[in-house]
């Protein structure tokens, strides 16, 4: 799985387009190449209970519809795949 | 062969002299406070962003419900989606939160309308295959047109030509708005809708767009005014705790479903609570990234404001000044909202304000700071609606009027120092929201009102001059059966952007004395039969109930043989009437819909007196509940098309009636505005076939036009008014309530004047309408703004919730101290007459031309609407072309 800036927990959204690193408020782009201070942002596709079923999209445990690009920092359920 | 010239600019000659050579800049105006000058710069970088996260938890736990009471299905389901926002705070940032995770974010909400994304999803799954063949250089042209994303790009989709979406939400956001199909508002209102008899006549009347939209699903809310009298007397834990003790009173009781509201009210305020500490959480992320100690230490003050209101009431100016933030903002996350006006922000502040200014805790300096960080967030606000909406209604503008001035409880001038810095941040950071309207009343101070052209004459638009006087006596008229009295009248606002809506005075406990604040005491007081085109409904008139653009049948034969002008009168009242007719039927079953699937939790809550009576505002849980209204647009092209009939046809006899069909069919030899790709009468082209009609053209021009103080014109505007403003009373609303007249264009004024053919007055087909309803067509007001006055005050404005007029000043005229006066008394001359509105541009047209030809030169170039102020660049360009066109005085 490909990651990139939009997927790092230093990833501040300005727009669909754009946004900033939290880090050092540089302009970066969602998909722009993530650098040596990526730190992954808790998302669905990172989570264990999250399942791919077709491109961008999935389920939940098994019965609920989900996206892979979800940020889940506030799921409560939220585990990492191991 | 060469078409031959048009001969319009012989007919229609601006008032005033020939403009001398160079562009006329405005008053120089200041510049903001470098903190609020950098968000300023990110919000023109930002482009309007659209994610999935709120309708998708809201959805999501509203699945797991099923079976539940609604308004505590809701109330889970906004919990849900409030909690799992996504917490996101920008640098130097002084008030935080926003509706979504983006700078301009928002979102769409399936459960009033998925319609939208079921028609669109071919279209849309197709531009997010191809997206990705425009190169990343195509989105320098999606600049242009400031923050819209009009086309699809590498991985974002454009929805309806102003949002976008991120490619990889596209596949979720038509999953989840399938599973509202049959059951949101728009489709179940649709289904009982279709049993109101006559009900093929509505949808007759929508496509042809005499009524522009429905407001049920649409946007069910707004043009109302926020009441933020509960955070701040009890905070969140406070007004937890009255709804625990309204649960403890009643349940088991008869009369108990008023358990189900405050149960719903306190799910939906530990979502909000959740929100809040979210985001107070994130600022203290950033705290331990961040370097600048400064910065750092900004984010530490941001994270401790926001866990102590996630419970308590504000201790200070800007903890109330975020307080409001925050309830304002909640509010637009329950709803699909245009025209939610935070009222009279400066008053409700006051007393925070005086006594940190008394014991030294605030300057003004920091202040006026707070004021333009404060101006920032309510520009970033974004409202998701489809393309009609958004555009053609709404210009993509938000609507959020904060109002100074007026009265206090007690009788007594209500203006205070607050409001100037209020003003002064709207001269020194000029953005298009708040928009600010100052309330005019004789017994506010002249230092106030000179204040109030100083930030008129920079050119924002703002303040709008809304007559105090006059909008209590509507009030007191509209209301006064609910039992509104003269000192409740006082506490008025407007909601949206010139609705007159009721508030009241609520007693705020600060340092153990009692400050009576104003705040809106009525759900939105504009929803109903929204809008309807005059100037189209005199075409299907004339044509016998036909329109005439698509040869559909609208209404059966009116039965009249129009041998006279009161025949055509009784005719077009004829067809008007019945239009309201089904249209408020239409309406008020969309509206009981939206009231039983979407109840209003957030707003319900601050709105007195749901909290003391247990019931949301679709209940009639508010004070006052008059809220309905028939929106009308284009109505000097109406008084002027039947001044053209009467005095051409009736009196003078030069022409007969089928001339004028015939003409109109022909388009007075003209193009049409759609061929010619300008919107403005002035540009149009001329066909070869123009010599064949130049006479009946010219005589539809030359007749009486309204706005001249020419008494044959202006008894006609005094008939409709009178009428008009009367017979909406015959209807009731949903809530049993009368309607009433109200008559704002806002944008519509370009859309129905696109689908709208030649009038009897000389407008050519598809050329925008008039604005507002006592603004002067283009060009055609000869006699200066005095008689434009007399002839907009020829009826009572009182009979109406607003008269609008837009009036275009060249800068030269209202130069320095000199002009400034005299700006004063034009206005003032407007109020003593008993006009209702007047608002201003002060600009040279010709650099209305040149940012319309380079619209990256102007991205900050602010301009008035109608009832607004938005961003030239992000305009339609029907509505540019009319706002070039409007009559330009160079003196006065």
């Amino acid at each position: 799985m490909e990651n990139n800036c939009k997927d790092c927990k230093y990833y501040l959204p300005v727009d669909v387009f754009r946004g900033m690193c939290k880090r050092d408020k540089t302009n970066i782009g969602p998909d722009h190449e993530i650098c040596a201070k990526f730190d992954r942002l808790p998302k669905c596709k990172f989570c264990q209970k999250y399942k791919a079923e077709k491109e961008f999209l999935g389920s939940c445990l098994g019965n609920t519809i989900a996206y892979p690009d979800m940020n889940a920092s506030k799921c409560a359920g939220f585990e990492w795949v191991r | 062969m060469k078409s031959p010239e048009p001969p319009l600019k012989e007919a229609i000659n601006y008032y005033g002299h020939k403009p001398v050579e160079s562009i006329e800049n405005r008053e120089a105006k200041r510049s903001p406070g470098a903190r609020a000058n950098k968000a300023r710069e990110l919000y023109f970088e930002a482009k309007s962003s659209a994610s999935v996260e709120f309708p998708y938890w809201y959805t999501r736990r509203w699945e797991e419900l099923e079976g539940e009471i609604p308004i505590v299905r809701r109330g889970e389901a906004m919990k849900a989606a409030f909690e799992h926002l996504t917490p996101v705070i920008y640098p130097g940032e002084l008030l935080v939160m926003g509706k979504a995770a983006y700078l301009r974010g928002s979102y769409p909400m399936p459960w009033l309308s998925e319609a939208f994304f079921m028609a669109a999803e071919d279209k849309l799954y197709k531009e997010a295959m191809e997206s990705g063949k425009l190169t990343a250089d195509s989105f320098t042209t999606v600049g242009k047109g400031g923050g819209n994303v009009t086309q699809s790009s590498g991985n974002v989709i454009s929805i309806a030509g102003k949002f976008g979406l991120r490619k990889e939400e596209l596949p979720i956001l038509m999953e989840v708005a399938k599973k509202w199909k049959d059951k949101s508002v728009d489709d179940i209102g649709h289904k009982y809708e279709q049993l109101v008899p006559g009900y093929k006549e509505k949808e007759a009347l929508m496509r042809s767009v005499i009524c522009m939209f429905d407001s049920g699903y649409t946007l069910p809310q707004g043009r109302e005014v926020v009441n933020f009298y509960y955070p701040l007397q009890y905070g969140i834990d406070g007004i937890i705790r009255i709804c625990e003790e309204g649960i403890n009173e009643t349940a088991g009781s008869p009369g108990m479903d008023r358990i189900y509201f405050y149960h719903a009210v306190i799910l939906m305020l530990k979502g909000l609570q959740s929100w809040i500490r979210n985001h107070a959480e994130e600022a203290r992320f950033l705290s331990s990234l961040e370097k600048d100690e400064k910065q750092k230490q900004e984010f530490d003050e941001i994270a401790g404001r926001l866990e102590w209101l996630s419970t308590s009431r504000p201790r200070n100016f800007h903890d109330a000044l975020q307080m409001i933030w925050i309830f304002h903002t909640a509010v637009l996350n329950e709803d699909a909202i245009s025209g939610l006006s935070p009222g009279r922000v400066g008053q409700v502040l006051y007393p925070y304000w005086k006594r940190d200014i008394e014991n030294g805790t605030i300057d003004r300096e920091k202040t006026l700071e707070l004021l333009e960080c404060m101006r920032i967030k309510f520009t970033e606000i974004d409202c998701f609606a489809s393309m009609g909406v958004v555009g053609g209604v709404l210009s993509g503008n938000t609507f959020n009027n904060l109002c100074i001035g007026g009265l206090k409880k007690d009788g007594t001038q209500a203006s205070n120092e607050l409001e100037m810095l209020i003003m002064e941040a709207g001269i020194t950071c000029d953005t298009p929201q708040p928009t600010l309207s100052l309330l005019y009343d004789e017994k506010l101070p002249e230092e106030f009102l000179m204040k109030g052209i100083e930030c008129t004459k920079i050119g924002t638009g703002y303040p709008a001059w809304v007559n105090n006087q006059v909008a209590m006596e509507f009030l007191l008229s509209n209301y006064g059966h609910e039992g509104m009295q003269m000192e409740e009248a006082r506490a008025w606002s407007i909601g949206g952007c010139l609705e007159t809506s009721p508030g009241s005075w609520m007693p705020l406990e600060l340092d153990g004395e009692t400050c009576w604040i104003p705040g809106g005491s009525a759900p939105a007081t504009s929803v109903g039969v929204h809008f309807l085109s005059l100037p189209k409904l005199l075409e299907v008139t004339l044509f016998d109930g036909l329109d005439m653009r698509s040869g559909e049948r609208i209404f059966p034969s009116h039965g009249y043989a129009l041998n006279s002008y009161d025949e055509l009168w009784s005719a077009f009242k004829t067809y008007f009437h019945r239009a309201v007719h089904v249209l408020t039927l239409t309406n008020n079953i969309q509206h009981d819909a939206w009231r039983k699937i979407s109840p209003s939790l957030v707003n319900s809550m601050l709105k007195p007196d749901c909290l003391k009576n247990g019931k949301d505002i679709g209940q009639m849980g508010s004070r006052y509940n008059t809220t309905f209204n028939v929106e009308s647009c284009g109505t000097a092209n109406l008084v002027n098309s039947l001044a053209s009939l009467r005095k051409n046809v009736y009196d003078d006899k030069k022409y007969s009636l089928a001339d004028f069909r015939n003409a109109i069919l022909a388009n007075f030899g003209f193009k049409t505005a759609q061929e010619t790709g300008s919107y403005s009468l002035i540009d149009q082209v001329a066909t070869e076939d123009y010599h064949n009609w130049k006479h009946i053209h010219k005589a539809g021009l030359d007749a009486p036009k309204f706005g001249n103080d020419d008494a044959y014109v202006d008894r006609i505007m005094a008939d409709w008014e009178n009428w008009f403003c009367t017979m909406t009373h015959e209807f009731r609303s949903l809530y049993d309530q009368p309607l009433y007249a109200c008559q704002i264009s806002v944008s519509t004024h370009g859309p129905m004047g696109a689908v709208t053919m030649a009038s009897p007055d000389g407008r050519l087909s598809g050329t925008t309408f008039s604005d507002g309803s006592v603004s002067a067509y283009p060009g055609t007001d000869r006699n200066g703004p005095y008689a434009l006055f007399e002839s907009a005050s020829c009826w009572d404005h009182s009979l109406s919730q607003n008269s609008q007029m837009n009036m275009k000043i060249h800068p030269s005229v209202v130069k320095g101290r000199e002009g400034s006066r005299k700006f004063l008394e034009l206005i003032r001359a407007y109020m003593r007459k008993g006009g209702f509105h007047v608002q201003f541009n002060i600009v040279d047209s010709r650099m209305l031309k040149e940012a319309q030809a380079e619209p990256d030169k102007f991205r900050s170039l602010l301009v008035r609407v109608a009832g607004f102020t938005q961003y030239w660049v992000e305009l339609g360009k029907q509505i540019q072309d009319e706002v070039i066109s409007r009559t330009e005085y160079e003196e006065l």
